[in-house]
């Protein structure tokens, strides 16, 4: 059978060879994954401590020190109400991660299911499943996020159900594309044939292959969620005054772009160095749940 | 006078931004850029002017926002104008007006030889027609302003007669409003529909293109009246949402004029580039709102309380970058009748404990602050209040609803406490104060519902009287019974803001908001 | 195994569900709106008899299946409604917008295959070599960086600081609009070039993998010319799929780009109509941008198919 996934006939000793029965390097060896954890870690580690770490309250004001530059009372300096940017950064991270991790779990797991559903079983059901995706899909999903959450009011609630409404699709797409090719590789045929159910097939032989998948797709959905709190912020439907958050800092710094424009790049900073960590993990995990799609 | 609809006047009211001192000239920061000798005007050349919203329609008697009415000020004119200082009028399509002893009769000459920008001579039929069609309006559009007029009469070619139902001291400021602006009779024949598509004035600016949601443009009238005027071959509005975009191309020279500059970085606007920051003074107030209907905001002490609690200097600072005025009085200074010492109330930590103390709620309450989304000036103030009172026990939840939706829960009082801002339209205060404190004005006293008999009886009064000297009387005597009752916390007067090329001479912003555009020009 | 010929009208006749889902997504949308969406329409200007007469007109009273279907009629009619805030047909209004959007987003496919495809191959040329990881980590930086802050640092740079673009706006004749539009299809590139690159490193490293490269290989070709004639063609072709797969994050881009630069767009426009509450904008543009995804979706999946013979039809049927 030809199909757009690649068998490899010249390698057959790889390809035979069932997923966790695969030799593989130590997790701690896989440079990608230990270099991602670490920024991970450090970041929620960071907001974890945030209280303790965090040298000022990060919404108390003081306007006689508003938009200072670095100094060694305020490192990172203030903000327009003369709030202190290092600790709005540190109690930020709270916020962000807590969104970005809680916003990604439910359209990981409906689209993950569903997605397994369509590719695996085929037919009617997988129809009936990718259109409905396809109808989603066909919106962006600004568009659809920023409507909803007009419709729903801005706050945190309406963020993770705009959210979680609207990205499941992505998996779900990602997961049935996986499934299908994972299904006509000959340790699945074999698995199949053999007599397995089919739960056991999905679970334990497709199951982990695809799964890495979801999972990196997962680790930049979070990064794109702290992108949708930003950009709701830059038109004013982000997260509730005075609660520190990086889109609020960035969108309280878009006025002053043209003339303090570090005040943006502080926090986005924090937003990139966040999804460099998180895409890290996600390559890493790729190396170790499916080696044959890297050198 | 029927103030049904005048709740929509504050959404095109919301002008750019404003304070002023009465009467002052504009001031400009500038900060690089060497100025242009002005020397003699020069004709010719666009005139190019970023802004931040697109315009929504052309129809001068049912259009509420500034984007708009900016624009069709320019092609259709009024009888009168208001002067420079933006307190009185002057004539403009007329030459001047009687007023009967009984002051319910005015006869308006009318200038000769003004013609619409299709040729055909202004007459008192077209001055008749206008003025009778915004008063038709009145349910859906500024025809309200026109409540007192009982008949327009066109006596002559040139001579109008207005018939008042009683005597109404606002009369020609209520000419002066565009509403009133003169357009041809019948509308050529044509359907109100239609005319509005492309309309016709005697203004020095005549219909161009419309793209909507890119630009709108107007060419010069060459026949118009004052000879030699317009200067410019043409005007350009572009719609350019982004602030800092806006900023960025005045700086280059792509756009002449920035209409909604931030406030935080109005004084960069001009460091390093030819670009004037100016600010002219405005009739802007803006000011936090109790609803009345909502517990606790009916007990005066609670309002008193926290109107000494906010740190108007602070919100000046932080928001207007220094650009504005503490608010004491219900009028601004750029408001006939404006009383500079009105007493106000300012923060003041002793009178703050005293009221809270000796109201319903001395311990302190929880309540929400409601304000409109994607308006950084009014977010920053909120949490400035919101950490104010703070420290008073009193806990404030910051509550942002998109514009409409704000305006909708201010005008069904679904909120506890919102920011809210007004800036005349007519050189007058009636249409203000009518607004702000006659609950049965259909406002419900700009929807707080608060019922000063006083307050209401002085309104009536200066409302129709025709004398100057006892109208100051009842307005000075208003003003004090409001800045005691505390219905709003008065914030601040913030200038209109502008950031002008330094090509552009003549550019001027009345009070009111207005920009005429017939004497500007541009130096090469 | 179908025919690549019937494929086609097969392709075609599934998206016909996609458009009915489409409309009710856009027909929902309005009616999720709490409160009367009358009284929203009618904003400062609601009076009880004015909220009344609205409710009526716009049919409001009625069941929402027959509501549905009065919209639907409507639509098949191409009468979407009037802009409430500039009471001329909406469908004027998009046909006006709909060309510089589609532009807009053209013009940074391109910019993105210029960006990602040497930078995807460099990448997959020598996987796990620094310039690998150097290729796949600092795209990243753009990803974490909001679109509008990237845009007006490009405005600030490019068209203020050296004066070689105009900052913002749309121009009148096709090569001012390729000239307005660079920067701002930049950003839009930029901000997808990672998601991009990495897809594409991926499909290469695959089609280096496969049975005829190593065939290729097997056959002494190696180096450039392996790279330029095997693994770039056939990574293409993916690369195809994943344009059409990104489309709606490129046109979701839109949105702020357009406020950022001043563009006259679908996007700026939906902005506006969303914060204005004008619905009928809303409905129009939500609808035209879906049913365009859907149709490039369409597209991209037929010129795939046709491009690559190893694409297994009956699976891509139902993708």
């Amino acid at each position: 059978m030809t199909t757009f996934s690649l068998t490899h006939r010249f390698r057959p000793s790889r390809r035979e060879a069932r997923p966790a029965a695969r030799r593989l390097r130590p997790w701690y060896q896989n440079r990608s994954l230990v270099a991602g954890l670490v920024i991970v870690c450090i970041m929620v580690l960071l907001a974890v401590l945030a209280p303790v770490l965090a040298p000022y309250n990060p919404i108390k004001q003081n306007l006689n020190e508003a938009l200072q530059g670095p100094s060694g009372a305020h490192w990172l300096g203030t903000d327009k109400l003369g709030r202190d940017v290092l600790s709005r950064l540190l109690y930020g991270a709270r916020v962000d991660l807590r969104i970005g991790f809680l916003a990604v779990i439910i359209p990981f797991v409906v689209g993950t299911i569903l997605g397994a559903i369509a590719g695996y079983f085929g037919g009617w059901l997988d129809i009936i499943i990718m259109r409905i995706v396809d109808v989603f899909y066909a919106f962006p999903l600004f568009l659809l996020v920023i409507a909803l959450v007009f419709v729903l009011g801005p706050g945190e609630s309406s963020i993770y159900l705009a959210i979680a409404l609207v990205s499941w699709v992505s998996y779900c797409k990602i997961v049935r594309g996986e499934v299908i090719v994972a299904r006509q590789q000959e340790y699945v045929q074999a698995a199949r044939l053999g007599g397995l159910n089919n739960a056991r097939v999905l679970g334990r032989h497709i199951g982990p292959n695809v799964i890495s998948q979801a999972i990196t797709y997962a680790m930049s959905d979070i990064v794109m969620d702290i992108m949708v709190i930003v950009t709701l912020g830059y038109l004013g439907l982000g997260i509730t005054p005075p609660t520190a958050e990086w889109g609020s800092m960035i969108a309280d710094a878009q006025e002053f772009i043209t003339t303090l424009w570090w005040m943006a790049v502080v926090p986005g900073v924090a937003v990139v160095i966040t999804g460099l960590g998180l895409s890290l993990i996600g390559d890493g995990l790729t190396d170790l749940l499916s080696p044959e799609r890297r050198k | 006078m029927n103030r049904k609809l005048v709740s929509m006047v504050t959404v095109g009211a919301l002008a750019v931004s404003g304070a002023a001192l009465s009467g002052c000239a504009s001031s400009s920061t500038k900060s690089g850029g060497a100025s242009k000798s002005a020397g003699a005007p020069v004709h010719g050349g666009n005139l190019t002017i970023a802004r931040a919203q697109d315009a929504k329609s052309m129809n001068n008697i049912l259009t509420f926002d500034n984007s708009s009415i900016f624009i069709f000020e320019q092609i259709m004119e009024p009888l009168f104008t208001v002067t420079a200082d933006g307190k009185a009028t002057k004539p403009l399509l007329a030459t001047g007006y009687k007023v009967s002893a009984d002051k319910k009769t005015y006869t308006i000459n009318l200038r000769k030889g003004v013609k619409f920008s299709t040729g055909k001579e202004m007459t008192s039929a077209d001055v008749k027609f206008s003025i009778d069609q915004d008063t038709k309006h009145a349910s859906t559009g500024w025809g309200f302003i026109n409540s007192a007029i009982q008949q327009v009469q066109a006596a002559g070619k040139y001579t109008v007669v207005i018939k008042l139902k009683h005597a109404w001291a606002p009369l020609i400021a209520d000419l002066a409003l565009f509403s009133n602006a003169i357009v041809p009779n019948n509308y050529d024949g044509k359907t109100m529909a239609e005319f509005y598509q492309a309309p016709v004035g005697t203004g020095p600016f005549k219909w161009g293109q419309w793209k909507r949601g890119e630009y709108l443009k107007l060419v010069a009238n060459t026949g118009y009246w004052q000879k030699g005027k317009p200067y410019l071959d043409s005007v350009t509005w572009n719609v350019v949402p982004d602030s800092n975009t806006r900023k960025l191309q005045v700086q280059g020279g792509q756009a002449d004029i920035d209409e909604y500059p931030d406030w935080s970085t109005f004084k960069s606007l001009g460091t390093g580039s030819n670009v004037i920051a100016k600010t002219f003074p405005s009739t802007e107030l803006d000011y936090l709102a109790f609803n009345e209907k909502k517990k606790p905001f009916q007990d005066v002490h609670v309002r008193r309380a926290i109107s000494a609690m906010i740190d108007r200097s602070a919100i000046n600072k932080a928001v207007l970058f220094g650009n504005g005025t503490p608010a004491n009085s219900l009028l601004m200074p750029g408001v006939p009748f404006y009383q500079k010492s009105t007493p106000g109330i300012m923060k003041n930590d002793a009178l703050a404990k005293k009221e809270l103390a000796a109201s319903s709620v001395p311990k302190g309450f929880s309540t929400t602050l409601l304000i409109p989304s994607g308006d950084a000036s009014k977010l920053s103030t909120a949490q400035i209040i919101q950490n104010d009172l703070q420290q008073y026990n009193i806990k404030v939840t910051i509550k942002q609803l998109d514009p409409t939706a704000n305006h909708n829960a201010q005008q069904n009082m679904q909120y506890d406490m919102g920011l809210s801002a007004w800036t005349m339209d007519i050189p007058d205060p009636d249409e203000w104060t009518s607004f702000a404190i006659d609950p049965d004005g259909g406002a419900k006293s700009a929807y707080t519902n608060y019922r000063s008999a006083e307050a209401i009886k002085l309104n009536r009064q200066a409302q129709q009287s025709v004398d100057h000297s006892t109208r100051a009387e009842l307005y000075n005597q208003l003003q004090d019974v409001v800045a005691h009752d505390a219905p709003f916390a008065f914030l601040y007067y913030a200038p209109y803001a502008y950031g002008v090329s330094d090509k552009v001479q003549n550019f001027n912003v009345t009070p009111l908001g207005n920009y005429p555009l017939t004497d500007v020009w541009k130096s090469k | 195994m179908l025919s690549r010929l019937k494929f086609v009208p097969m392709r075609l006749l599934q998206a016909v569900p996609v458009a009915f889902g489409v409309t009710l997504v856009v027909f929902f949308m309005v009616h999720l709106i709490p409160g009367n969406p009358a009284e929203s329409i009618l904003g400062a200007q609601a009076t009880p008899a004015k909220v009344a007469a609205l409710t009526d007109q716009m049919g409001l009273n009625q069941p929402v299946v027959q509501q549905y279907w009065h919209f639907l009629s409507n639509l098949a009619h191409g009468n979407l409604g009037e802009s409430y805030t500039y009471q001329v047909p909406v469908l004027t209004l998009v046909w006006q917008r709909a060309p510089v959007t589609l532009l807009l987003v053209a013009y940074s496919v391109v910019l993105m295959l210029i960006i990602s495809i040497p930078l995807s191959m460099l990448a997959a040329s020598r996987p796990g070599h620094v310039r690998d990881h150097a290729v796949r980590v600092i795209p990243l930086v753009g990803l974490g960086m909001p679109q509008f802050w990237v845009g007006v640092m490009l405005l600030l740079v490019f068209a203020v600081g050296t004066g070689w673009f105009p900052v913002g706006g749309y121009g009148d004749t096709m090569m001012d609009h390729l000239w307005y539009l660079f920067l701002p299809a930049l950003t839009l590139a930029i901000s997808i070039s990672p998601v991009i690159i990495r897809s594409l490193r991926a499909s290469m490293l695959n089609v280096l993998e496969s049975d005829y490269v190593a065939t290729a290989r097997s056959k002494g070709a190696g180096g450039r010319s392996l790279f330029a004639g095997h693994v770039l063609r056939n990574a293409i072709i993916p690369a195809v799929s994943i344009v059409g797969v990104n489309l709606g994050y490129l046109v979701g881009g839109t949105l702020v780009i357009e406020k950022v630069f001043a563009i006259p767009g679908l996007g700026s426009m939906l902005i506006e109509s969303i914060f204005a509450r004008d619905f009928p904008s809303v409905q129009a543009v939500a609808l035209f941008v879906a049913v365009f995804v859907v149709l490039v979706g369409v597209l991209t999946d037929v010129v795939y198919t046709l491009l690559d013979p190893r694409v297994d039809l009956t699976q891509r049927m139902n993708a």
